[in-house]
């Protein structure tokens, strides 16, 4: 049983640094996964705020420029639409500086009826526009020429009269500023003033010019007494390099006239391109948002670039990952050492143990069974003796003639001779028997179960015999012999003081008889 | 964007009756901004339900309220900051409760309008299926198992966002959205043969939600607030209000949008 826990013990021990190391991995995981879930939660955060930021910058800018030309609206309900030095000096006097870089041009359309034509033309002319002219041909039944550009440089080459109403996509946005009675945008356009083939998408935005003197509270009142537009072209690139604030890095962006994101809507795309129709599937973030921009829709697209996701902290992830991986395994290491140190240590101590436990029972020299020993083994086979019946014999064994061995040869040589006589000895007996040294040259032996009725003393003519057989000891020969005697029990004693003490009488007794003499204990029958 | 001024002076007595115990002082010139959004405002018209409260609303305070038009979005930043006093047809959230007091006038439910080539029968569908993106309004807030909807979607970043809901039915009929979460003052919308077409609506299993003036807590004192709720609860006691969303629906509708408890 004691076994069986020892062994479900040992197994448990050995597979604790794997359940550490399993154990923490999964902490890590968890920790590692919690991190992901966090840096994702936080770059989304990011990213719609990015998004929402620029979808917010450019309403703003738009509003921006609406105002300003709410201010060219204004100055129309105070004189005639056709007062062309009135307007230039306005346009001047706002300054359009490099804020409003986005404004390529300013200018007003006027609302011509059919049967105002002619005499629009004519007009027109007077203020020395002598080409003046309404293109392209239409039947009318009305026309919507723009009469007026400011700054009139950026459109050299130019000429005014284009019936910005024939244009389908302008018209969109001059019907709805004219129902709305608030500025709206075309949708995207190549602006009249650029020349060259090339020119960068463009878009107009409109507001409403209404006789100053009638009502427009209606949709109806608004139509019946417009009397043109102000507007304001722009080129989108430029307009997005006005916008206030700074992109956050590592998006790209792309901005689409309607909800198609289709290349013929693409109205701007920053300069790193990546904002296409394959390559937003490919981003790890990507949205659109249908910016609605003074009535009209643009279409936002964002996308994250590499650089995004690395600035919004995906390393704290891979550094989560790699430190809780090397602790985990540490700490497996750490576990391991710790079991294995135990189990180590208790097998030297075990070692120790035994080491200790066998200098206590053993002679040093010949390691025999000391006295300790022999008595333990002694009083075993007495027990066992009396509870089966058995008969045993305790034999003493003094060497003749080993003090001058010693005194002749050295201590040394005494004690390889002594080793000798040892292994005579263990080799003399049965295994079944045991012999001891319990003094410098005496010797014990318990003959265990008893045979025959001369066992013993056959045994210790062996034995005399044995030891006066020549030994060869560093070179030297020598000649020991050696007096024994002995007690069987349970006829010379029946406990172990009783027994010892015949057997060493019986020795002694056979010493003084002359050397090699074999004696039985005297209490003993003959 | 300013579209127009009202000065309404309060000269018809017998308009007085039920809103002078209560009326507003009129210290000062009030903001009230509206939003385009189907039957409640369209700048192209420049008529809606919210138009026509609001007028009602400033000609029984007799006070003088510059309305704007304006997104939503911006709408809910200035009623925060103080900087505009009113808006209309806005729905509470603990957020919102905290800068903004209402009084209610309608409440309404919501529906899920979805492409019926989506395969889409229940909510559950619409959430399961990854590739099916969901078209919102910009700091729109809805029921709460739509809003629940809209922000388990808007984390897998399957939201697409708009100014309005003009951009969203585009994007609904080019497919770029597929579902989108509209009220009943939409559905003339639907009227639309190519968006009926195919389109299906599923129901929301969320009470019908209460809509009010929106008053800026930081703009107007509790008394200012109770002055001006006293005014909208007039309006619905006297049957103002339902004749005003008579104008947009039939009158069955109108009356299950306004007389709620």
């Amino acid at each position: 049983m004691r076994s069986d826990r020892s062994i479900q013990t040992a197994i448990g021990l050995s597979l604790l640094p794997w359940l550490v190391l399993v154990a923490s991995l999964s902490v890590t995981w968890i920790v590692w996964d919690h991190e992901r879930q966090s840096a994702r939660n936080a770059l989304h955060s990011q990213f719609d705020f990015a998004l929402k930021e620029t979808v917010s910058r450019v309403e703003q800018r738009a509003a921006a420029y609406e105002q300003m030309l709410r201010g060219v609206q204004g100055l129309l309900a105070t004189t005639d639409l056709n007062n062309q030095a009135s307007i230039h000096r306005y346009v001047e006097a706002l300054q359009l500086d490099a804020n409003f870089s986005g404004v390529k041009i300013i200018g007003i359309v006027q609302l011509v009826p059919t049967q105002d034509k002619a005499a629009h033309i004519a007009a027109m002319r007077k203020t020395g526009v002598h080409t003046y002219a309404i293109y392209p041909e239409s039947a009318g039944p009305l026309y919507a020429p723009i009469v007026q550009r400011e700054p009139s440089f950026a459109s050299t080459g130019t000429p005014l009269g284009l019936d910005v109403w024939q244009d389908p996509v302008r018209r969109v946005a001059l019907e709805a500023a004219r129902d709305s009675g608030m500025a709206a945008i075309s949708g995207k356009l190549r602006l009249a003033i650029d020349r060259q083939a090339d020119a960068p998408p463009g878009f107009a935005m409109y507001l409403p010019v209404f006789a100053s003197d009638k009502p427009h509270d209606s949709v109806a009142q608004r139509r019946a007494n417009l009397i043109g537009w102000v507007y304001a072209a722009f080129h989108v690139n430029d307009f997005m390099a006005s916008l206030y604030g700074k992109q956050s890095p590592g998006l790209s962006m792309a901005i689409y006239d309607g909800v198609e994101t289709s290349d013929s809507a693409l109205l701007y795309r920053t300069s790193d391109g990546a904002v296409g129709h394959t390559s937003v599937r490919t981003a790890t973030w990507s949205a659109s948002e249908y910016m609605v921009v003074a009535g009209h829709t643009w279409t936002l697209s964002l996308a994250s670039l590499p650089e995004f996701e690395a600035r919004a902290g995906r390393d704290g992830t891979s550094v989560t990952a790699v430190a809780g991986g090397a602790l985990s395994f540490a700490l497996a290491v750490l576990v391991w050492l710790m079991v294995n140190g135990r189990t180590r240590a208790l097998r030297l101590a075990a070692a120790m143990t035994e080491e200790l436990r066998d200098m206590a029972q053993h002679d040093p020299l010949t390691s025999l069974p000391n006295r300790a020993l022999f008595s333990d083994r002694l009083n075993q086979e007495l027990a066992r003796a009396k509870r089966e019946g058995t008969r045993f014999a305790v034999i003493f064994l003094d060497l003749d003639e080993f003090k001058p061995v010693n005194d002749n040869f050295g201590h040394a040589i005494g004690d390889q001779l002594l080793q000798q006589v040892a292994l005579r000895l263990q080799n003399a007996i049965r295994a079944v028997d045991t012999v001891g040294r319990i003094g410098g040259d005496e010797f014990v032996i318990l003959v265990a179960g008893l045979g025959g009725k001369d066992f013993v003393l056959t045994l210790t003519e062996k034995i005399n015999q044995s030891l006066r057989q020549i030994f060869v000891v560093d070179g030297h020969e020598l000649h020991i012999s050696a007096s024994l005697g002995f007690a069987v029990y349970p006829e010379d004693g029946s406990d172990e003081r009783t027994l010892t003490r015949c057997a060493d009488g019986a020795m002694y007794r056979a010493k003084n008889r002359g050397q090699a003499g074999i004696n039985r204990a005297s209490n003993a029958p003959s | 964007m300013k579209i127009r001024s009202f000065v309404t002076v309060m000269a018809l007595v017998g308009n007085l009756c039920a809103a002078q115990a209560a009326a507003p002082e009129c210290s000062r010139t009030y903001t009230l901004a509206l939003h385009d959004h189907g039957l409640l405002y369209s700048a192209a018209t420049d008529s809606g339900i919210d138009k026509d409260v609001s007028e009602e609303l400033v000609r029984r305070s007799g006070c003088k309220v510059t309305v704007s038009l304006m997104p939503r979005a911006r709408i809910w930043q200035l009623i925060e900051s103080g900087a505009l006093d009113f808006s209309l047809s806005g729905i509470t959230n603990p957020e919102r409760d905290k800068f903004a007091a209402f009084a209610w006038y309608f409440s309404n439910k919501y529906y899920l309008l979805v492409r019926k080539d989506s395969g889409v029968r229940n909510l559950a569908d619409f959430e399961r299926n990854d590739p099916l993106k969901l078209g919102t309004i910009r700091s729109f807030r809805y029921s709460e198992t739509a809003n629940q909807l809209v922000d388990r979607l808007q984390v897998s970043n399957r939201v697409s966002q708009g100014g309005g809901l003009t951009p969203l039915y585009q994007a609904l009929m080019l497919n770029a959205i597929q579902g989108m979460i509209i009220e009943p003052f939409d559905f003339p919308a639907l009227e639309e043969a190519r968006i009926r077409d195919i389109t299906s609506i599923v129901e929301f299993n969320d009470p019908p939600v209460p809509h009010g003036l929106i008053m800026s807590k930081k703009a107007l004192t509790p008394t200012e607030q109770e002055h001006w709720r006293a005014l909208v609860n007039a309006m619905r006691a006297d049957g103002s209000l339902q004749r005003i969303f008579g104008k947009y629906f039939k009158p069955d509708l109108a009356a299950a949008l306004v007389n709620f408890h």
